[in-house]
């Protein structure tokens, strides 16, 4: 799944993950640089993507009061 | 006389009553109970008076959800009728007491009921859903209650779908429009959870909030309810009934989204921590690096003085066998056969002599 087609939770959880990788055994040094760029590209989508959405409100035009 | 229309009594009482519907389909009347009774558990009868009038009143118990009991003051919303007895009546199709005695007892009375029944039971409560993407609101579009619930929200977190029933949320006739938005709600199953939304008011005006119906309705809701009603020294059967109980409609909001500023603060500390973990372990491997050529550099210089050590020994001994050294301390070398009669060769430390031998004695 592209990164633009996740929702933020979605990207949130994957920052988390890559984050984690940081703490874990598999760190190498090797990849960590490259690691390190994307989290930080990871996360400046998912402030980007805080910023920009926005909520949906729609009001139901069912008239409640019709069965009174 | 004979000109005049002449009606039988039924027909007489049938026209009294269309003129009455057409006078007053509908009314809202406001007195003190009297001589309340309740018949085979079905019908409830009392007078409604003030100072000087008294009207019968009459409703089926089910459509009393607030108890009521003589003394109390009331607001009843209904149709004036004439029976076929000839008698006047108020049919009530909703009662409400009014003012915050009233209100209280009214409130007691029905806590008590339905705490037997276990309606408010913590057993029942259901944990906030987790990842909400959609939210049902019930509240009046119009109320600041409302306002605030929205601006929340919106400065909180995005991408939710927030459906509204546009309820009135006070007065005769609002805890039935409450009852059809979560029957709604219910009926759709598209939302998460549903929240009840409700700014601060008077005790009258939050009293719709203690209708039974609607405290069963919220009870029964198969949806999580939350409710957010006046503030948070206001409590009313809906917020006993419900899952989640909000003090305001603003606490709500915050209970129902997550923080995106604290979202972005997690972030930047989480990659803070990473950037510095980074260091560190870039750092340790450079000092891992400088130790090794250290320790190399030090086995270097230590075979170096190893085999400077041998070197300078190994001189001392040469020096030592140097047959110079020897001839410089008065010793000679006699080189040659030695035999009486043969010429050798005697070195010293300036001279070279040749010389025969007389006479050759062991020692």
């Amino acid at each position: 799944m592209l990164n633009q087609d996740k929702t933020i939770d979605q990207k949130i959880e994957q920052l988390n993950q890559e984050i984690d990788w940081f703490y874990g055994d598999e760190f190498s040094l090797d990849h960590a640089t490259e690691k390190y760029r994307s989290s930080i590209k990871l996360a400046e989508e998912i402030k980007k993507d805080l910023n920009s959405l926005k909520n949906e409100v729609t009001v139901l035009s069912e008239d409640f009061s019709k069965n009174n | 006389m004979s000109e005049k229309p002449v009606f039988t009594v039924s027909q007489f009482v049938d026209i009294c009553n269309q003129t009455l519907d057409l006078s007053f389909s509908e009314i809202i009347l406001k007195g003190e109970v009297s001589s309340f009774k309740i018949n085979q558990g079905k019908w409830v009868f009392f007078d409604l008076k003030d100072e000087e009038s008294s009207i019968n009143c009459f409703m089926s118990l089910y459509q009393m959800r607030m108890p009521i009991e003589d003394g109390m003051t009331v607001m009843l919303r209904g149709t004036p009728k004439l029976t076929k007895w000839g008698k006047f009546s108020f049919t009530i199709r909703e009662v409400m007491p009014i003012g915050e005695g009233n209100l209280k007892k009214s409130f007691e009375l029905l806590k008590a009921k339905l705490e037997k029944e276990g309606i408010f039971d913590s057993s029942k409560k259901r944990p906030m859903p987790a990842n909400i993407k959609r939210i049902g609101v019930i509240s009046s579009t119009g109320a600041a209650g409302y306002a605030d619930f929205i601006k929340i929200i919106d400065e909180r977190w995005g991408g939710l779908k927030i459906d509204v029933a546009h309820v009135q949320v006070q007065g005769l006739g609002a805890a039935e429009q409450i009852v059809h938005a979560l029957k709604y709600f219910n009926e759709h199953g598209e939302v998460d959870i549903i929240a009840i939304i409700r700014g601060g008011g008077s005790a009258d005006d939050l009293a719709v909030f203690n209708d039974e119906l609607l405290v069963r309705e919220i009870a029964a809701s198969k949806i999580p309810v939350i409710t957010g009603i006046g503030h948070e020294v206001d409590e009313s059967l809906s917020d006993l009934a419900a899952d989640l109980r909000g003090s305001t409609p603003s606490n709500v909001a915050q209970m129902l989204t997550r923080d995106k500023k604290t979202e972005v603060t997690k972030i930047n500390e989480n990659i803070m921590r990473v950037s510095n973990i980074l260091q560190d372990k870039i750092r340790q491997a450079e000092d891992s690096i400088n130790d090794s050529i250290k320790e190399l550099r030090q086995k270097i210089i230590l075979e170096i003085d190893a085999i400077n050590s041998k070197l300078e020994s190994s001189i001392k001994i040469l020096e030592a066998l140097n047959p110079e050294k020897v001839l410089r301390q008065g010793y000679a070398i006699l080189s040659g056969k030695v035999s009486p009669g043969n010429v050798v060769k005697i070195t010293t430390e300036k001279q070279e002599i040749k010389a025969e031998i007389k006479d050759v004695k062991s020692r």
